[in-house]
């Protein structure tokens, strides 16, 4: 089936599953930013949970389908219209053929996804359809999409589906996460470790799938002798010179020169991918086996909507 | 506590829920470990810097404890020393100019003219320690001294791919147009990275290296 492109949005790329065990030469995750939301959108529409589908930063897309099509929309909180009457999100939505689809502005959160039965059809780079940008393969011919541009979807069938309340993940502006130690924490200075949990946070304006700037305190860190270049995650949260840290997203690169003060634990690491400049953050601290025992509770509720959760999130 | 008593590896520790780094001296060898490591097909990850390995484990199936035994027994076992003659890959080189924003820069704080500093870079075999930070960037140790300068204050918002730059004794190989903070000496033309080709780095720990200056036309 073709889906025609009539307005991209700001930053629109298919994502699916994250490149997994090729960090080790340099080839990072990407995948969905919030990949819980991407499994919600294709749990509803009949896919695989990390079936190739749309992510939109901030600004959603407008499409037209050329056929009948069942799709779901999940992630940030937005307007939808299908041909002008408001559609729901985390809802089997289906549209006839020529029905337009238009999704707004994000108004809370950071990622709108949108899934279409049967799933996008997308380049196949390193073992994953998403889209790495700054390398240019997988999704969309390596890129973000623009307006005209043509989707191919599989053929795909889709019952009836609402998400169930429960299992709405909250949308909201002011985040909590689990942070663990990591290598440098022990860099920074008497007391220092302290401040990371007592201060309010706010993303600066510098906010992309490679990572977020944070704003709060600044910092004291020893960097006092050279700092040799060290494997980095998503989650990671590293501090320069200047005491400012950041937060690195999916599309983090494998190795960086700057001190690793704290690691965002597993269970909360998609939630990065809703979070938008201006938006709180307060960090919780975690021993490391805690923060295991607590994704392992997190997948016990998740599974109960969404099998084989232990890849998603 | 020590697990090799040779001393070739540092203490396990935690650098998150599910990540463990240990330290290791040799960059080329903590490359070969990571290698090694992800092979084994019991880690996610297992990834190489200058003098560390990190990896990282499923959580959802191990607890940190049985993690940090693993990869201490994984130490144990540990891979063959590097070991035989690996490929020579030249590296054209434009240098300088709108090429090498930093070019001049380098050159003024080492004292050096323009023609010493492309003699002293393209001068030396050099031997690559570590491919990692985006697909195909390397890191190429064994800079002269008389070229050791620090990064920039400010990393630059985007490099051009192909930038080459140096910073900490080091040369690093700018695959892709992303932020960087070397200082940037010149541009190759050199395909660093190409997805289609196994293994789609150009170069690996180990492969050696050497610059040769190449004429702006010849980009």
């Amino acid at each position: 089936m073709t889906i025609h492109v009539r307005k991209a949005g700001l930053l629109t790329t298919i994502q699916a599953a994250p490149r997994g065990g090729l960090r080790h030469i340099g080839v990072p995750a990407s995948g969905a930013a919030d990949p819980l939301s991407l499994a919600l959108a294709n749990r509803l529409v009949g896919n695989d949970l990390l079936a190739p589908a749309l992510e939109a930063s901030l600004v959603g897309p407008s499409l037209e389908f050329d056929k009948d099509a069942a799709f779901a929309l999940t992630g940030a909180q937005a307007k939808a219209q299908l041909n002008g009457e408001p559609v729901p999100f985390h809802e089997t939505v289906h549209a006839k053929r020529g029905d337009r689809l238009e999704v707004g502005s994000a108004e809370t959160g950071a990622r709108i996804y949108v899934a279409v039965a049967g799933g996008l059809m997308a380049d196949e780079t390193l073992g994953s359809m998403s889209t790495y940008l700054p390398a240019a393969f997988g999704g969309y011919h390596g890129r973000a999409l623009a307006d005209g541009d043509v989707l191919q979807s599989r053929k795909g069938t889709a019952e009836n589906l609402r998400t169930p309340e429960n299992f709405r993940p909250p949308i909201t502006s002011r985040w909590m996460l689990r942070l663990c130690r990591s290598a440098e924490t022990n860099r920074l200075v008497e007391g220092q470790r302290s401040v990371i949990f007592q201060s309010h946070w706010l993303i600066g304006n510098r906010a992309d799938r490679m990572g977020l700037e944070l704003q709060g305190a600044t910092l004291d860190v020893d960097s006092s002798g050279r700092l040799p270049s060290a494997p980095v995650f998503p989650g990671t949260i590293q501090c320069p010179e200047d005491g400012k840290p950041f937060l690195l997203g999916v599309d983090a690169q494998t190795i960086g020169g700057y001190p690793r003060i704290g690691q965002v634990a597993r269970a909360d690491r998609h939630l990065i991918g809703q979070m938008r400049p201006g938006d709180h953050i307060q960090f919780l601290p975690r021993q490391p086996q805690d923060a295991v025992n607590e994704l392992r509770l997190k997948h016990d509720y998740w599974r109960q909507w969404l099998p084989g959760i232990e890849a998603v999130i | 506590m020590p697990y090799d008593t040779e001393q070739r590896f540092g203490e396990i520790v935690a650098c998150g829920d599910d990540l463990l780094a240990v330290s290791i001296s040799n960059t080329v060898e903590a490359q070969r470990l990571a290698d090694a490591l992800i092979a084994s097909g019991d880690w996610l990850e297992a990834v190489a810097g200058i003098e560390s390995v990190v990896v990282q484990f499923d959580a959802a199936r191990m607890d940190c404890q049985s993690a940090e035994n693993a990869l201490a027994e994984a130490l144990d076992l540990d891979t063959e020393p590097v070991s035989g003659e690996t490929e020579l890959v030249e590296i054209p080189v434009v240098y300088g100019g709108e090429y090498g924003p930093d070019f001049d820069w380098v050159c003024e704080r080492q004292g050096l003219g323009p023609d010493e500093l492309i003699a002293l870079h393209t001068g030396t075999e050099y031997t690559v320690d570590l491919v990692g930070f985006t697909p195909g960037f390397a890191f190429i140790g064994g800079l002269d001294s008389r070229l050791d300068v620090p990064r920039r204050d400010e990393p630059r918002q985007r490099l051009e791919a192909g930038s080459v730059g140096i910073a900490g004794g080091r040369t690093g190989l700018y695959a892709l147009a992303v932020p960087g903070g070397w200082q940037i000496i010149g541009r190759t033309s050199a395909t660093l990275f190409d997805a289609e080709a196994d293994p789609p780095n150009r170069l690996t720990a180990g492969t050696r290296v050497r610059f040769v200056a190449i004429a702006p036309e010849n980009l």
